[in-house]
């Protein structure tokens, strides 16, 4: 058999594994779990599209919350009814256009992926003419400035009072269907020329530019690409924690997922999947440091906050040990992990 | 494989944590607390979580069975709410719920604990949209409307005031909220707005919305702002010759104002939950006794509240004498002449309760109670 096809075939099995351990959640597992599973899926999809700019392409890019905000906000102003929206917009109604329309679910999503992705097009103009320092300031002012606008537009997204009652419409199927989807095609992108170009551009943009690579043109798409998956991902957590307000967008929420990438390693996808099931599943499983422990002899109380303690040691233990994260650059594939199996033991 | 190993490592320390799990005493009743004991608002969670610790030392039992407290932090945000208020009904199979301390978190917790048909009390949730159209969702404050409402009553009967200038945060629901409700009730008594400008939290400069209001010449000011905005704007607008008293909520009600603000914030008045002066109930005489006992200082609104709304809950599982969820639920909302920390408590529509309101303004150097008003 071919080598491409094997893999195919395998990566075809490894989505039926993930299909089969999603049902048995769905069918058996308490609703505790589902969301654990689906926030794990959902900063998989945001990981994955932010690691593509940061890790992959080499900017240092901070503005990934404008695009899950204005994604988050498309889709719930599309699923919501005329009638939920009246109760929603107490002090300043809703102006007339987004006041009545309505969509499914499905396009709602697609809606936020693409307004996220032609808000990137727009700032790509003067935040691709910088690098470095400076275009971490330049997307750090437009996550600020699209944060801000959500506070000051009340008659669009309801100003601070934020939105609430959207339908729980984000299940296991959605997150995962779209973390997935995220995952192949950031990899067909980055192992197809744009990514090698990709590539070339962060190890020396101007040997890069030298061999005939537009940089702006390769840095575009990586960020069209990013901030469509980014929307996407909004929308789906708009719909998981059914309300929203532009305090959940703030830049910690962008530096959560820096820290997800660089733990799990900067430009590795499996990185970055690893880094985002860490942090969704690791967080509420350390709550346990933070309830009171009886050892019998010795009753320790619990203390609040003892959760991002460990959370920090593990990232200084990264910085230390790891300084590349848990994969550094490298990806999981079938050929090593079948290489590791037959090697014989030492 | 240096890599490998620390991979390992830190699986390892997930695995230990997770074994870990906190020893449970049998025959208790379970009740969990979720509140921001980290992250932005994590004063607020600390100070409810002090009151609703008083509360428990005051009424430890219900139904014959020792009740146990299980605190989640929320780090102030809004997917660790919704998983806070899942992993206390799933996993450890709570009762009732206390919590969030902030609206915004409380209404990403709230559809899960309806669903679940667990009755949730929040202490200081105060945006209206909290609780609508919930069934088990109820809450120990009054909601913005009313402040917002009592704020402007005051403003026109009490300071005689006809005209006022308001300045708003609008990064905050609150805020917003209560001006907004301000307006509509200080224009229907007859008063006239003569400015309105707006603020950021985190401004430090607040110059060009002073000027705008020095030129309108207002009788008040309602700045309706959380305690350092508040200190500051003050602070600028007597340095610029504005002497017009202020009027603010009781997000301003918090003794950092007073270090802030000093001289400046003298005269300034607030509508508010709770004033140890005013307590006029037995509950509320032994609360605060207790609390400065065991907290070595006085009692706060926040921790009042947190305190209510643990005896709202308590108290209603001993009135349905049960723990079933529909049952605590209806003798929630039947609740009537409650004897509470902060008042006396009748719970109104869709779980918002109908309670008496005090005034306090800040008096050489310290909050002094000036009046109630009952709705």
């Amino acid at each position: 058999m071919a080598k491409s096809q094997r893999h195919l075939l395998l990566n075809l099995a490894g989505i039926l594994l993930v299909f089969l351990v999603l049902l048995l959640f769905e069918r058996h597992g308490s609703l505790y779990q589902v969301r654990i599973l689906n926030n794990m899926a959902i900063f998989i999809t945001l990981a994955v599209s932010y690691n593509l700019v940061n890790g992959i392409c080499g900017l240092l890019h901070l503005g990934p919350n404008a695009f899950i905000t204005i994604g988050a906000y498309t889709s719930a102003l599309l699923t919501m009814t005329a009638n939920e929206k009246m109760m929603n917009f107490i002090i300043e109604p809703l102006i007339w256009p987004l006041s009545v329309v309505h969509a499914p679910f499905v396009l709602s999503l697609l809606a936020g992926g693409l307004l996220a992705s032609l808000f990137a097009f727009l700032i790509s103009f003067p935040v691709l003419r910088v690098r470095g320092d400076y275009l971490a300031i330049v997307t750090l002012g437009f996550g600020e400035v699209v944060r801000v606008l959500c506070n000051a537009f009340q008659s669009v997204t309801n100003g601070p009072l934020g939105l609430k009652g959207l339908s729980p419409y984000t299940n296991l199927w959605w997150t995962w269907g779209v973390a997935i989807f995220t995952i192949a095609v950031t990899t067909k992108l980055v192992n197809s020329s744009y990514g090698r170009a990709m590539k070339a551009i962060r190890e020396d943009e101007t040997a890069a530019r030298a061999m005939g690579i537009d940089p702006f043109k390769h840095l575009l798409l990586a960020f069209l690409v990013s901030a469509f998956f980014s929307g996407v991902a909004g929308g789906l957590l708009a719909h998981l924690i059914t309300t929203i307000s532009p305090t959940l967008f703030t830049f910690f929420f962008t530096f959560n997922l820096l820290i997800i990438i660089v733990v799990g390693g900067l430009g590795s996808t499996t990185g970055a999947v690893l880094g985002a099931a860490l942090f969704a599943w690791g967080g509420e499983a350390l709550r346990v440091v933070e309830s009171p422990i009886d050892l019998g002899f010795l009753r320790i109380p619990g203390i609040p906050g003892m959760r991002m303690v460990i959370f920090s040691i593990i990232l200084m233990g990264v910085i230390i040990f790891a300084r590349r994260g848990m994969m550094g650059r490298s990806e999981f594939s079938w050929d090593a992990l079948w290489a590791r199996l037959h090697r014989p033991a030492r | 494989m240096r890599r490998t190993s620390f991979i390992a490592l830190i699986a390892v320390m997930f695995l230990v944590a997770g074994a870990l799990s906190p020893a449970v005493a049998a025959d208790t009743i379970k009740i969990g607390l979720y509140l921001p004991m980290t992250g932005a608002v994590a004063a607020y969670g600390q100070m409810e979580w002090d009151g609703i610790q008083i509360a428990n030392a005051m009424m430890p039992e219900v139904l014959g069975k020792k009740i146990e407290l299980v605190l989640v932090d929320t780090k102030s945000d809004k997917i660790e709410a919704a998983n806070a208020v899942s992993r206390l009904i799933e996993k450890e199979k709570v009762v009732g719920i206390l919590g969030e301390a902030i609206s915004g978190n409380s209404m990403a917790g709230n559809p899960i604990s309806e669903a679940a048909k667990v009755p949730t009390v929040s202490p200081t949730a105060t945006n209206p949209l909290v609780n609508q159209g919930k069934n088990y969702a109820f809450r120990a404050c009054f909601i913005d409307p009313f402040q917002g409402q009592v704020a402007a009553q005051f403003a026109r009967d009490k300071l005689k005031a006809g005209s006022a200038a308001v300045i708003i945060d609008i990064a905050q629901d609150y805020c917003v909220g209560l001006a907004n409700f301000f307006v509509k009730e200080f224009v229907k008594l007859g008063g006239k707005v003569v400015s309105t400008t707006y603020i950021q939290t985190g401004d430090q400069d607040f110059s060009a919305q002073l000027s705008a209001v020095q030129a309108t010449k207002p009788d008040i000011i309602y700045a309706p702002n959380y305690y350092t905005e508040d200190a500051l704007m003050a602070k600028q607008a007597r340095d610029l010759g504005i002497n017009v008293p202020i009027l603010t909520g009781d997000g301003a009600q918090a003794d950092a104002l007073i270090e802030v603000g000093g001289k400046a914030v003298e005269n300034m008045y607030f509508t508010g939950h709770f004033h140890k002066d005013a307590a006029s109930t037995e509950r509320s005489k032994e609360y605060i006794k207790r609390f400065k006992e065991q907290k070595g200082k006085e009692a706060d609104a926040f921790g009042a509240l947190g305190a209510d709304a643990y005896f709202l809950l308590v108290e209603s599982i001993k009135a349905a004498g049960t723990t079933d969820g529909t049952k605590v639920r209806d003798a929630l909302a039947a609740v009537k002449d409650f004897q509470g920390v902060s008042g006396v408590i009748t719970m109104g529509e869709s779980g918002n309760p109908v309670k008496s309101m005090v005034i306090n303004k800040v008096e050489n150097g310290k909050f002094a109670f000036v009046t109630v008003i009952n709705p």
